[in-house]
């Protein structure tokens, strides 16, 4: 019974305290940055209208975008291999983590995201806020877990002063660090090179780029469509395979195996800084790619009927390459890539 | 909050602790056992590596002998069903007090104790084989016990890239040229922003089987003996499968080819809801 008051009094004396957590806290002030779509972009990803940026959620997700004690040693953030001047991508071959760990993939830039609707070389997540825990927990990559990440951020007074301003209040929380990464992410918008001036008639191509864009038109546009330059469909189009035994392309997603070794197609906004290319880097250079298409692609059951329909082939000549080059330059924005 | 919070509990164990002590003879609730038996038919499972003379051989139904050096499954959402058909579930929503791995390697995780199960004849039981669609998010903050046990290194039954559990995970050896074989499963569900699951594979499975003794929970404890016989995985009831270079390593994750080992192990839902599950007894 003793017990019984002293835990009840002690009871009391907590919730008497609680009351003035909040006494000196500043009124929560936090505007929504006001995100301007560019011209004939598509619909947004419905999860941004549930996240979207404001000025310190986005602050937060920058600097944690560049924290290295994401991984497990401290030696590796997200902006290690996710460089501005690669349009947040790089230019290894396949992604590297902690202790020169080699992963599965290419990096994917990251611009655009919050236009798209699949995320990843085989759209494994949906929305953007699901996807930082895996390179946090990934042997390859980080290999740390959340809460490893939350403990060593936990008590540096900067964090918990933009945490606060934020969301209201200091806690760090899983949530609220996913979150605040794809809000900054969703601010990463490339619309600015030379072909968007060429659309809003504030530049034009040189001859050779104009070339290259009708070509462009004919011989690639199928796929790599609207003004993301992806349809985001997901296409085996017969490269070089990976044979990690871990990688099956879509499939690995949706176990249908329709989806073997196809990848998302991806965007070619900033192609021109993003090399090599391919979903584990199979061409150093865009040429290669151009004539890996000219030469003829590897046959495979579920081959895209576009290429089965062309005798594996996207028949181009030399002269015809140099100007579709010419012309996915004119997708580079500086701009975009602090350059 | 959190101190408010276990001064509550205190409170609450104390006065529970002080109610009961009155009546040992007739108690409210005891423990129940699961002992997990893994084996080729009715053989034990011993493990072994590549050349190993020990490891317990099996031969498939397509001819093809295989050992492993690595078996280890996720038990979750466990119901005990009494007679009168009541369903008593068992910590179905947290990870950390009703869900395990088992692992052939590592003696302590073959026998799972069940605290506090009611008073009762049960006559059946449920769980799943895998961790349902729901908890399968690698959710640390909210399990962390399941969440590190599951991540140990001589466990890794994470799956990162589908921020998933795995749900089975099997290394061995297989031919006579003792090729590898590497069989992991796990969900690749992905919800929308409104948690509609919109694309990806299931790879859980609800198994139920009836228990050919009732289990009487009052005085005594008992402990259900589970068979788990993996010769289900190529010779199931769902798939025979062979063994080749598509199907025998990871790239199973392909998912078309993992669903085949899942359908074996754990049922095709509709068809087949014991998989290569059996009770092989129950003791009182």
């Amino acid at each position: 019974m003793k017990n019984i008051v002293s835990i009840l009094a002690v009871i009391v004396l907590v919730t008497s305290c609680s009351n003035d957590d909040n006494y000196e806290s500043t009124p929560f002030n936090n505007p929504e940055l006001n995100i301007s779509i560019p011209e004939g972009f598509p619909l947004l990803n419905n999860s941004f209208y549930t996240n979207k940026p404001t000025t310190f959620g986005v602050e937060l997700g920058e600097k944690l975008f560049s924290e290295k004690r994401f991984s497990t040693n401290n030696t590796i953030s997200c902006s290690s291999c996710h460089i501005q001047a690669h349009a947040f991508g790089d230019n290894n071959a396949q992604a590297i983590g902690i202790e020169g760990r080699v992963g599965l993939r290419n990096t994917p830039p990251i611009q655009n995201l919050a236009f798209l609707n699949f995320y990843n070389w085989d759209g494994s997540k949906l929305q953007l806020e699901n996807q930082p825990l895996v390179p946090i927990i990934t042997h390859e990559e980080m290999d740390s877990s959340i809460l490893e990440v939350i403990s060593k951020i936990e008590n540096d007074a900067e964090y918990q002063d933009l945490f606060e301003k934020a969301f209201g209040d200091a806690d760090i929380t899983s949530e609220r660090i996913y979150k605040s990464i794809a809000q900054f992410e969703y601010t990463l918008i490339s619309a600015n090179s030379k072909y968007d001036r060429v659309k809003r008639n504030e530049d034009s191509y040189t001859q050779i780029e104009a070339e290259g864009a009708l070509i462009f038109e004919q011989k690639c546009a199928s796929c790599h469509s609207s003004e993301l330059f992806t349809d985001q469909s997901f296409r085996n189009i017969g490269f070089p395979l990976n044979t990690d035994t871990n990688e099956a392309g879509r499939a690995r997603v949706t176990g249908a195996i329709e989806d073997y070794m196809s990848f998302r197609v991806p965007t070619l906004r900033n192609i021109e800084h993003t090399a090599p290319y391919g979903s584990f880097g199979q061409f150093a250079t865009l040429r290669a790619v151009l004539d890996y298409f000219d030469n003829g692609v590897i046959e495979a059951d579920n081959l895209d009927p576009i290429l089965k329909d062309n005798n594996n082939r996207i028949p181009l000549t030399e002269v015809e390459k140099t100007s579709l080059i010419a012309f996915m330059k004119t997708l580079s924005d500086n701009e975009f890539l602090g350059l | 909050m959190k101190n408010l919070k276990n001064y509550i509990l205190s409170a609450a164990v104390l006065v529970a602790f002080m109610s009961c002590s009155k009546d040992d003879d007739n108690p409210v609730a005891n423990n129940v056992t699961l002992e997990f038996n893994n084996t080729f038919g009715d053989t034990p499972i011993v493990l072994g590596d590549a050349t190993s003379s020990t490891a317990t051989k099996n031969t498939s139904e397509a001819g093809q002998i295989h050992h492993f050096e690595e078996v280890k499954y996720v038990i979750s959402n466990i119901r005990l069903i009494k007679a009168d058909g009541t369903e008593i579930p068992y910590n179905v929503n947290d990870l950390d007090n009703g869900a395990t791995v088992v692992n052939q390697a590592n003696a302590e995780t073959l026998s799972y104790v069940m605290n506090d199960i009611p008073v009762g004849d049960y006559t059946e039981i449920k769980f799943g084989l895998g961790v349902k669609s729901e908890l399968n998010t690698l959710d640390q903050t909210s399990f962390p016990n399941f969440y590190a046990n599951a991540g140990e290194n001589d466990t890794e039954m994470h799956w990162e890239w589908g921020t998933g559990y795995r749900f089975t995970k099997i290394e061995g050896f297989y031919g006579s040229g003792n090729d590898d074989l590497s069989i992991h499963s796990g969900s690749t569900l992905t919800d929308d922003e409104g948690g509609n699951i919109v694309q990806g594979v299931d790879a859980y499975r609800d198994i139920t089987l009836t228990l050919p003794t009732t289990a009487v929970v009052g005085n005594s404890a008992p402990t259900i003996a589970i068979k788990a016989d993996f010769d289900y995985l190529l010779s199931g009831q769902s798939h025979t499968i062979t063994l080749g270079d598509n199907n025998a390593t990871p790239s199973i994750h392909t998912a078309v080819e993992m669903t085949k080992f899942v359908d074996n192990l754990g049922g095709a839902s509709t068809i087949d809801s014991t998989g290569m599950f059996s009770i092989i007894s129950v003791n009182n």
